[in-house]
């Protein structure tokens, strides 16, 4: 009887493609949204339950159903063991609440780095051991480098490399080297019965 | 069998705790340690925080928060100081405070802050993975920014902002009462948010 069960694997692998590493801690899952093919590793935390508590005003005076999402990931996302997403807080009309954390495509996030961004969008890699402030908002294209320490509400354009304590901008994706960004392959790597690298 | 895996080593045993009523501290918290750990009224303690008292009292003031993954109490890491601290906690049993964390203290995600007479003085934010050292001396309303390490025994003047890479400057903005203002606003949001379970602690 037990033996027919298929093995219990590291990793929970669901029908839209997200891979979720059984040692990963979510908190608050009915708040967080996955986009499909998102690799989360052991480990990983994120904090579902800090919903934002104001809403916007034009969504209250339409009436329409509140949206609790706190974390919102996009597709083929890459989150690795240790990091830890968490939605930023901030003071909005003289009351405190959280603000929504939103995530494109193909987002790499290093293994220890902790992301209070207000939004990250597409094609991001961010590097190991990397802090990110909280209500940065950080467009499509950016490379951060391992140990940087982006400040709160710090924007960064597209196509930039940024690094430091506090992150400068120290350069800019050459030509050509948006493909770099690409995770479909990396995705390949990390689950159940993962696959080599190809090169 | 079941599908639940269980531990096979026995749980450690429950450090004594003086849990404030009025207090936050979510299900997933981690106390451990065997000499008292005290918290006062109107803090948070996040899911996943960690709270160890082996090496003497933990003492939390009000109104702090203690995030995710952070670590009040962390056994000092190798170094000439931290072993003569180490056996001075084991030799003071339940007297010494091995950290006092003061008011409205903030202990970001990640952050550890040593074990051994270590003081956190009121309104300071210990940034994101930071490491404050043993019988270290943090004052009044200082900012030590993501991944800063202040040595063991080191002592922060009051007002202090310390950067990642050892630069510093004094915070003269004098707006530590907005910040504490903020604070309370913000904790006022986490405890309708972070269901609390103090019981399981006492």
């Amino acid at each position: 009887m037990s033996s027919r069960r298929p093995p219990r694997g590291e990793y929970i692998e669901t029908d839209t493609g997200n891979k979720v590493a059984r040692k990963a801690t979510l908190v608050g899952t009915q708040n967080i949204m996955l986009g499909g093919k998102t690799v989360i590793q052991p480990e990983v935390m994120i904090r579902g339950d800090l919903i934002r508590t104001i809403q916007a005003s034009s969504q209250s005076a339409s009436g329409a159903a509140p949206n609790n999402t706190a974390v919102s990931i996009g597709r083929y996302c890459f989150l690795s063991r240790g990091c830890c997403l968490r939605p930023p807080g901030r003071l909005y009309n003289g009351a405190f609440t959280f603000m929504p954390l939103r995530m494109g495509d193909h987002v790499f996030v290093g293994p220890g780095s902790v992301v209070q961004a207000a939004s990250v969008g597409s094609h991001v890699h961010i590097g190991a051991k990397v802090s990110i402030g909280e209500l940065a908002i950080i467009k499509e294209y950016v490379r951060i480098l391992d140990g940087t320490v982006v400040p709160p509400n710090m924007v960064i354009p597209s196509f930039s490399i940024v690094a430091g304590q506090p992150a400068r901008l120290i350069g800019e994706v050459p030509e050509g080297g948006h493909e770099a960004f690409e995770l479909r392959d990396l995705y390949k790597t990390a689950g159940n019965n993962p696959q080599p690298m190809p090169i | 069998m079941s599908s639940k895996r269980h531990s096979t080593a026995p749980s450690a045993p429950k450090p004594p705790v003086h849990l404030s009523s009025h207090l936050t501290i979510a299900d997933s918290a981690q106390l451990t340690g065997t000499h008292l750990i005290e918290i006062r009224g109107e803090s948070v303690v996040h899911p996943r925080a960690r709270l160890e008292s082996s090496a003497g009292r933990i003492a939390v003031g009000r109104r702090c928060v203690v995030h995710e993954r952070a670590t009040v109490g962390a056994a000092p890491s190798a170094g000439g100081v931290s072993g003569r601290v180490a056996a001075a906690g084991a030799d003071g049993g339940g007297g010494v405070v091995a950290v006092t964390l003061a008011e409205c203290v903030t202990v970001e995600v990640g952050a550890v802050i040593e074990a051994g007479e270590t003081v956190i003085g009121e309104g300071t934010v210990v940034g994101v993975g930071a490491r404050v050292g043993a019988r270290a001396v943090v004052g009044k309303h200082c900012t030590l920014t993501p991944y800063t390490e202040i040595a063991a025994g080191e002592v922060v003047p009051d007002f202090t902002v310390v950067y990642s890479n050892g630069l510093r400057r004094t915070d003269k903005r004098g707006v530590a009462e907005l910040k504490n203002k903020g604070l309370a606003r913000q904790i006022d949001v986490l405890k309708r948010m972070i269901p609390s379970n103090p019981a399981k602690f006492a």
